[in-house]
């Protein structure tokens, strides 16, 4: 058995453990980047163009400038010049260029914030504004195909022949679903403390990996990644937004290098957010599917459409669920892009099979409904026995299992097949189920250190992060368990690049990444060692290679119901009860895993009836972007969540058996929502939110020509 | 900018005479956000949290006068009997944080056609007393909402306070949202009956470029109720009629299309709160007739 | 300007305070508290709620002059001077109802008035008094639960 292979014996795996980080953060003491002490700060206002495209083509800084307090005002004309443009999106002010409105044009450094704010208002900025082009419209003739897709996946994918099956088929859905513009919202605006200090610069940074920011930043600045310090131990939520650095991080840099040994303190306001931060691209996906009359599906065939911003490819994965989640000889999936003046697109929580898996599983949905059949019960027909698209065999996949557990839990034996057929105190009521699949990724390149300290303590370093999912306390029950002690015996480190290097917390895979590091490190350590070191003995492991992910493949699946009620006559909509059932191996710490389950099922509820960023096409933004107006769930909005796993022991992922928990939570419930309304009102939703207007919208009417029953 | 903080009612009236730009700030659940976000900077800043009988009322025979600052959190709890219609309009403001800053001043002062109080203003029925200290004014609610975001008050007056006539019969608010909790209305509805003159008032929220009442509809509903004898009766509104009032209400309004709602959607839901709480004010009447009548 | 005000029983003072400043920013900025968490700036997400002469208000939206001799608690004087967590603060640890956290102090001074002056409530009462406090992380269901643990212990004076 080799250091990265083998299972952790579960001692402190398994239990819930309180959070260990709890205390700082009901106190108030726990220290987000915008709070580090750094002396005596100064402060920075971003400028933001006001046109979509265009060049600038005079900025007036003299009114900002003689505002009492301001030290220094940023334009292009002035600003570092960086080492490394390659990357639109962080070669801020660079050029007079205006790719989007909101991108920076400038900054203001003063000794107050309201100074800096003020003066950064007073800066006029004049521009040869172009026309510019910002509203996702999937009929125009000149999408493209990307490379690739996020994740490095193919772009076009296809297996038999798709048209032929459909054209044969008994049963066939042909659809459009589309999904909203969203905005991830974490509750901490991004933000940055940078200071320069001998030529070096340290970021107290709101990010999901410190040494990811290090990684990017440094070549922008022309340093060695050894030359910059990212330090993060708190962060407020990231949903993916914090997963790769922003404009933020690099105008923040540059300001500081302006004032060198002083701290410039930078965060974003919330409206600023909608335009710099990253965002879920909107989608239109076509998905055609052909099945027999059982409801075994012959043919699968999605076609999705996303945006990109026309400075830097962002290519969602949207249809990559589709060629793995069910069994069919026949299918295709294709990505295209529309370039649009539009911030970047980043990730968001589940990229890819969020937006992908709302479209298929209504789909799905449909096929049931057009078959005359349960809608659990077709997707267990067309349950695969190995991965449709590779032919491996899957390392576990409890889907099934999930779709049981979940149709009990909700007592789905209670649902009426035939929509509308439900009334209860004036609402029309309905369930709704859809499948939830998120992969597991294996990302090298953590690792870890473990040093042994006097009486049994052991300190465990690590550039992990912490968003609140829960990393201060799960990864010091992995290192407890791997050293065989308990775990007030350890006492982690992460959130800091002075510790060994740590993947990104994306992906879903934060905990088993960085928990193979350490469990290889703690066995490396008891390898030399044995199991009494001596005081300061250490021992470093990597994450290094898992050779099953060449033979298996490896996702976790769950099961979403929803009980939707409807007014009737207003179309307002209430989700009084989800059931989310899940099967995503080992769960290190049940407290901390449930309420990441129960929040991504709740974003995923906020996704179904909230949330769109609606897009003024004559200004080329975002209008509704602040919390006002861009609805996220309240704890008014949300009922009973019922969250449960299914115990899976899968020998193949990692040392922990563990799959990673942080999105596959909002993957399908969209999907059951939208389902669970129409078999409440017969009214089929296809484009999310589902707004009350939707809702009133005439019973059957979606369900013409398109699906076809021969 | 200069923060004035005076101590009284008359100093606050001297210093917006003195510096007509000023912006009053009570609760500052409106100002705060425009100065947060940099959307406004005035010169001066006129404090109001300091003049406590702004944030007290008085009960008189048939009104109560509200002063402009009490917030909704108070109206909420101590009001319930006096202004039914305002106190349920009240619960509906922002958050628990905001209804015991916010009051109903602000809501006129800022005069956006979203409101909440609006509604429940306009079918209750009452008038704002503005004073400066060229005197004291009482402007009938129905002339006080001038536009967009605009209304009667001079540039030197202030708003001292709210007479809201007592209601005399039942009222009821209601508002359709995207949301649970803090929410915009997509549109809102306040019905009013008036037994004492047998009529019904009506405010509509959300759904045009000031808050209006529909007066086509209160008109139409109190004399089909006149013919039918149903003050006295206390028989229920027949549907028909109750279709007619609830048409006229969607009828008085003119949305708009935004990111809240749709005008075609707005024009349905009110007519749904019209007819339905129409339906709850009548039986919330003939439930007190019926008690009187036993008694 | 010049403002005097008590925060968590302490005298407090700031100088040279911007006209159009917030309670929130003089906090965070000026008296080194910077539990209350900036998140919106408009009352929409109650992450800066304190008690203000006991009621609870978002101090973004509350000018610093406003404050002036008045009464002010923040998410830093829920504890006891030992450190000793409150039943509010310790019922949100072991309920599971943190989790990034920058919702969690504004919470928590929600609640505790709530409790305060209602010991047991009901889910409607709970619902109702966090009604103004967003939380993107948590899905709110442990954060009730939080708070009727908090109750529940109290009630039996633990």
């Amino acid at each position: 058995m080799t250091a990265t292979q083998g299972r952790v014996r579960p001692r402190a795996i398994g239990t819930p453990l309180d959070r260990l980080d709890g205390r700082a953060k009901v106190t108030g003491s726990a220290r987000y980047a915008y709070e580090q002490p750094v002396g005596e700060p100064v402060y920075l206002h971003a400028v933001q163009a006001t046109v979509a495209r265009g060049r600038i083509t005079g900025i007036d800084t003299e009114a900002a400038a003689a505002v009492p307090g301001v030290l220094a005002v940023l334009t292009h004309r002035n600003a570092p010049r960086l080492a490394d443009t390659r990357d639109a999106e962080l070669a801020v002010l660079q050029s007079d260029a205006v790719a989007f409105r909101g991108q920076f044009v400038g900054g203001v450094v003063a000794t107050t914030s309201e100074a800096a704010r003020y003066a950064a208002s007073l800066v006029r900025t004049t521009y040869d504004t172009q026309p510019h082009d910002s509203v996702l419209r999937p009929d125009r003739d000149d999408l493209y195909a990307p490379e690739s897709v996020n994740g490095g996946f193919a772009t076009d994918t296809e297996q038999g022949d798709v048209e032929a099956a459909l054209a044969s088929a008994a049963v066939t859905v042909d659809q459009t679903y589309t999904t909203a513009m969203n905005h991830n919202n974490p509750m901490e605006p991004h933000t940055t403390v940078a200071v320069w200090n001998d030529g070096e610069l340290t970021l107290y940074e709101s990010t999901q990996g410190v040494h990811m920011v290090r990684s990017q930043v440094a070549p922008l600045f022309g340093l060695q990644p050894d030359e910059v310090h990212v330090v993060s131990p708190f962060v407020g939520g990231g949903f993916g937004s914090k997963g790769t650095p922003h404009a933020p991080v690099v105008l923040a840099a540059m300001a500081a290098r302006l004032v060198p040994g002083r701290a410039v303190r930078f965060a974003l306001t919330r409206p600023q957010m909608f335009f710099v931060a990253g965002y879920r691209t909107p989608t239109v996906q076509h998905i055609r599917l052909g099945a027999d009359r059982g409801g075994r599906l012959t043919a699968i065939s999605v076609d999705a459409v996303s945006q990109t911003s026309r400075i830097k490819e962002f290519a969602e994965q949207t249809a990559v669920a589709a060629r793995m989640m069910y069994a069919a000889p026949h299918r295709r999936t294709t990505h295209r892009l529309a370039r649009l003046d539009v911030p970047v697109p980043s990730w968001m929580r589940a990229p890819g099979e969020c937006p992908g898996m709302f479209a298929a599983e209504v789909a799905m949905d449909e096929l049931a409904e057009a078959c005359g059949l349960d809608p659990v019960e077709l997707r267990i027909r067309n349950e695969p026995a190995t991965d449709p698209e590779t032919g491996r065999p899957f390392s576990s996949r409890n889907l099934v299992a999930c779709l049981r557990e979940g149709a009990r839990r909700i007592g789905w034996e209670r649902r009426e097949q035939a929509p509308r057929s439900r009334r209860e105190a004036g609402h029309l009521v309905g369930l709704g189920v859809a499948a939830s699949v998120y992969p597991v990724f294996w990302m090298p390149g953590s690792s870890a250190t473990v040093r042994a300290g006097a009486g049994g303590r052991y300190t465990v370093s690590i550039g992990a992060a912490d968003l609140g999912t829960g990393t201060w306390t799960a990864l010091a029950q992995i290192a407890a368990d791997a050293l065989e002690v308990p775990v007030e015996r350890v006492e982690l480190r992460i959130g800091d690049t002075a510790f060994p290097p740590a993947s990104v917390a994306g992906g879903s895979s934060g905990i088993t990444a960085w928990g193979s590091a350490v469990v290889h490190a703690a066995r490396r350590l008891r390898e030399t060692y044995g199991n009494a070191p001596p005081d300061g003995a250490e021992a470093t492991g990597e994450t290094g290679d898992n050779p099953a992910t060449e033979r298996f493949a490896m996702y976790a699946f769950g099961a979403q119901f929803a009980e939707v009620r409807v007014d009737e006559e207003t179309g307002e909509v209430r989700v009084p009860r989800l059931v989310g059932v899940f099967a995503a191996g080992c769960v290190i710490n049940p407290k901390t895993a449930r309420s990441q389950l129960v929040g991504g099922m709740t974003m995923g509820l906020s996704m179904a009836l909230h949330e769109e960023s609606h897009v003024d096409g004559r200004l080329g933004q975002v209008a509704n972007h602040d919390l006002a107006e861009y609805h996220i769930a309240a704890n008014a909005d949300v009922g009973d969540i019922d969250v449960s796993w299914i115990d899976e022991d899968d020998p193949h992922v990692n040392p922990m058996g563990s799959k990673g928990i942080g999105e596959i939570g909002i993957v399908g419930t969209a999907a059951a929502v939208a389902n669970a309304a129409h078999n409440a009102t017969g009214v089929r939703v296809r484009d999310l939110p589902i707004t009350l207007d939707k809702l009133l919208g005439d019973p059957g009417a979606g369900n013409g020509p398109a699906v076809r029953r021969r | 900018m200069e923060f004035l903080r005076p101590a009284t009612w008359q100093e606050a009236l001297a210093a917006k005479a003195e510096h007509p730009t000023a912006v009053p700030i009570a609760g500052g659940t409106d100002v705060m956000v425009e100065i947060n976000f940099d959307h406004r900077r005035p010169d001066h800043l006129l404090d109001l949290n300091r003049i406590a009988e702004l944030e007290e009322w008085e009960t008189g025979e048939d009104t109560v006068r509200l002063g402009a600052s009490v917030p909704y959190s108070r109206i909420m709890a101590g009001l319930r009997t006096e202004l039914p219609g305002l106190a349920l309009a009240s619960h509906t403001v922002a958050s628990p944080q905001i209804r015991n800053r916010g009051g109903v001043g602000g809501n006129l002062g800022t005069a956006s056609p979203a409101g909440d109080a609006h509604p429940a203003l306009l079918a209750g029925g009452g008038a704002v007393e503005a004073e400066s200290v060229r005197g004291s004014r009482l402007i009938p609610i129905d002339d006080f909402y001038t536009g967009v975001k605009r209304n009667a008050l001079a540039p030197d007056e202030l708003i001292r306070a709210v007479h809201l006539k007592k209601a005399t019969g039942p009222q009821q608010f209601s508002k359709v949202g995207t949301r649970n909790a803090m929410v915009i209305a997509v549109c809102a509805f306040g019905i009013a009956l008036h037994p004492d003159t047998r009529t019904v008032r009506t405010g509509i929220g959300s759904a045009a470029p000031t808050p209006i009442r529909a007066k086509a509809a209160e008109e139409f509903l109190a004399a089909a109720m006149d013919e039918a004898g149903l003050w006295d009766s206390g028989k229920p509104v027949p549907p028909a009629v109750a279709k007619q009032f609830a048409d006229l209400v969607s009828g008085a309004a003119n949305p708009i299309d935004d990111v809240r709602g749709t005008a075609t959607y707005r024009r349905h839901a009110l007519g749904v709160m019209a007819r339905r709480t129409l339906g709850w004010t009548w039986q919330q009447y003939r439930d007190h007739q019926g008690s009187k009548s036993c008694a | 300007m010049r403002v005097t005000f008590t925060v968590n029983g302490r005298p407090q003072e700031a100088d040279d305070v911007w006209e159009g400043e917030s309670l929130l920013y003089v906090l965070r900025e000026r008296m080194g508290l910077p539990g209350s968490k900036n998140a919106c700036e408009q009352g929409e997400c109650g992450s800066c709620t304190v008690r203000l002469d006991g009621v609870p208000v978002c101090s973004c939206l509350v000018a610093a002059g406003q404050v002036q001799g008045r009464r002010v608690d923040t998410v830093e004087g829920l504890a006891g001077e030992d450190g000793e967590l409150s039943a509010i603060q310790q019922a949100f640890v072991d309920a599971g109802a943190v989790q990034c956290g920058f919702c969690t102090p504004g919470l928590l001074v929600a609640a505790d008035e709530l409790l305060e002056h209602n010991p047991s409530p009901s889910d409607g009462d709970i619902r109702e008094a966090l009604s103004g406090n967003l939380c993107r992380c948590t899905g709110y269901e442990k954060i009730l639960d939080a708070v009727r643990l908090a109750a529940a212990r109290t009630g039996q004076g633990v």
